[in-house]
């Protein structure tokens, strides 16, 4: 093949600061927002999808946990964005090592890399274009962002593994390898790191607003904003997407079934006891919002039908299409106060977008597991 | 020998969470459309993304600019590419309470707001240094 090694390739980079100071200084940040990423969503997975050791156990509080540790986790994936991309331009000339591998050891270790870059960048990328529903790919979102966030955890640990000696050399602006660095390069690398982040400042105050909704006003980038949606909350299913349409009030009933089952008028259903609460809606894509709800608690309706106290309940939607139409939930989101069948939203009557007659509304449930226009309760045993 | 320790479990760490990943993949449906996603964000970034940044830092180490003019730049880039799928998210939202904004505006205005601010910061810096250097020239004259 000859000596592939011509004027152009591989290419020599003049540039400054491709060095381990800067990929330390900035690798360390991002890695503290993959972790960020990955607890959130291993939790957002856990409450959404709970393997069966956990379905009767997942706890009902904090009431606005889902909010803040989904809210986290958008954010904090928006905030990786500028970190892995100013990362990645600082190793970018170590893709042109030559020669390009030099042992097995090596190899291994520039696979695990490419395997790190290819899901670090995939996952950031979903992850953005999940918030605005948009799908271009031919899989599933759900199990393969969930699949391969696994793969960038592990990937990212044994990158650690192996870059550890150089990670402590350059850890501080002191350390032995910082210092060996031309010295001329600190004030350029500082400007540098100030500027990503202040990148990371940008993304984050234009788009967390959406659900962190004191900075609603510069909320420019998000795809929600809280103050848009019918009653002033954002939906994602809407009465005639669920096909549902205009429920008449003379024709609705609820039927709890249980070992005294039974049913219920919207009259009935408004003749019982009426609690007030303040409740977050937090969608899995990131925005949410509080908001009051007015209803009658669960609770109450278990102990009419005479439910087990450890009893799971499932709750049936009257939607006709889209997922989602059912949800369970354990006997701390079933026997919490704060558990309610709302009729009622910031003190109007429900619109049909939100769930009208009535809703399920509890603290510490990711949003889709907020069943609208419910028609039945199941107690289970 | 404690450090080699904590190295190796953290490494053992990485691949067995890795083979957790990898065990998931093989469950999901479209494997092979799975992999040229993943793929294919690396081709895309390593031959097109990583060197258009790197031209257009060359361009501006060329011209003299750095500071300032390079970390607008660097902000700018991020907002643009954290705005990339609401400003061009093909086909209707599901309803009226997604994608509520006018983001081609509000791109415009952050970015406009960038500009401003690197402005007022390259503005002070030379206010700052004009009024450094007079003094250091009065001391001269002092000291004459």
């Amino acid at each position: 093949m000859g000596d592939m090694r011509s004027r152009t390739f591989p290419p020599v980079f003049r540039g400054r600061l491709h060095d381990p100071r800067t990929a330390t200084s900035i690798g360390r940040w991002l890695g503290l927002a993959f972790a960020v990423c990955f607890v959130t969503g291993l939790i957002s997975h856990v409450l959404q999808h709970p393997p069966g050791w956990a379905a009767d156990d997942l706890p009902s509080r904090p009431a606005w946990g889902y909010r803040l540790t989904q809210g986290l986790h958008v954010a904090s994936g928006i905030a990786a964005i500028p970190l892995l991309l100013a990362k990645l331009w600082t190793v970018y000339p170590r893709l042109f090592a030559w020669p390009p591998v030099r042992s097995v050891r090596h190899a291994l270790e520039r696979l695990s890399v490419a395997v790190l870059v290819g899901a670090a960048l995939f996952e950031v990328a979903t992850g953005l274009l999940n918030t605005v529903q948009w799908y271009p790919w031919p899989f599933s979102f759900v199990p393969v962002h969930y699949a391969v966030a696994w793969l960038v955890t592990g990937s990212l640990l044994l990158h650690i593994a192996v870059k550890a000696p150089e990670i402590r050399a350059h850890w501080s602006r002191r350390s032995p390898g910082t210092t060996a660095l031309p010295e001329e390069d600190g004030p350029d690398r500082r400007s540098l790191l100030a500027a990503v982040a202040a990148a990371v400042g940008a993304v984050t105050v234009t788009t967390v607003g959406q659900s962190f909704t004191p900075l609603k006003d510069l909320d420019l980038l998000a795809p929600r904003h809280p103050d848009h949606g019918p009653q002033g909350l954002p939906v994602n299913r809407t009465a005639v997407a669920a096909g549902v349409g205009a429920i008449p009030a003379e024709r609705y009933r609820l039927t709890v079934a249980g070992p005294r089952p039974y049913t219920l008028t919207l009259d009935e259903l408004r003749g019982l006891p009426q609690h007030e609460v303040e409740l977050p809606i937090a969608c899995v894509e990131g925005w949410s919002k509080s908001a009051h709800w007015t209803g009658a608690r669960v609770v109450d309706l278990l102990e009419l039908a005479g439910a087990p106290p450890h009893a799971r309940v499932r709750v049936v939607s009257l939607q006709t299409r889209g997922g989602y139409r059912v949800s369970e939930m354990g006997h701390e989101h079933a026997r919490d106060p704060l558990t309610l069948l709302a009729l009622r939203l910031n003190g109007e009557e429900l619109s049909p977008d939100h769930g009208y007659p009535v809703r399920l509304i509890a603290p510490n449930r990711p949003g889709v597991l907020q069943t609208k226009w419910v028609g039945r309760l199941e107690v289970l045993t | 020998m404690r450090m080699n320790l904590a190295r190796l479990s953290m490494g053992a760490a990485g691949l067995v969470v890795s083979g957790v990943g990898v065990q998931l993949l093989l469950d999901v449906r479209d494997l092979p459309g799975v992999l040229v996603w993943l793929g294919g964000a690396v081709v895309l970034h390593d031959a097109l993304i990583a060197p258009l940044v790197l031209l257009v830092g060359w361009a501006l180490v060329r011209g003299g600019a750095r500071g300032p003019v390079r970390g607008a730049l660097l902000v700018a880039g991020a907002l643009t590419a954290v705005a990339l799928p609401v400003l061009l998210r093909p086909g209707r939202p599901a309803n009226s309470s997604v994608l509520p904004l006018d983001y081609p505006r509000d791109w415009l205005l952050a970015l406009v707001a960038v500009a401003a601010v690197a402005a007022l910061v390259r503005a002070a810096r030379w206010v700052r240094r004009g009024r450094r250097r007079p003094t250091r020239r009065a001391l001269r004259n002092c000291s004459r």
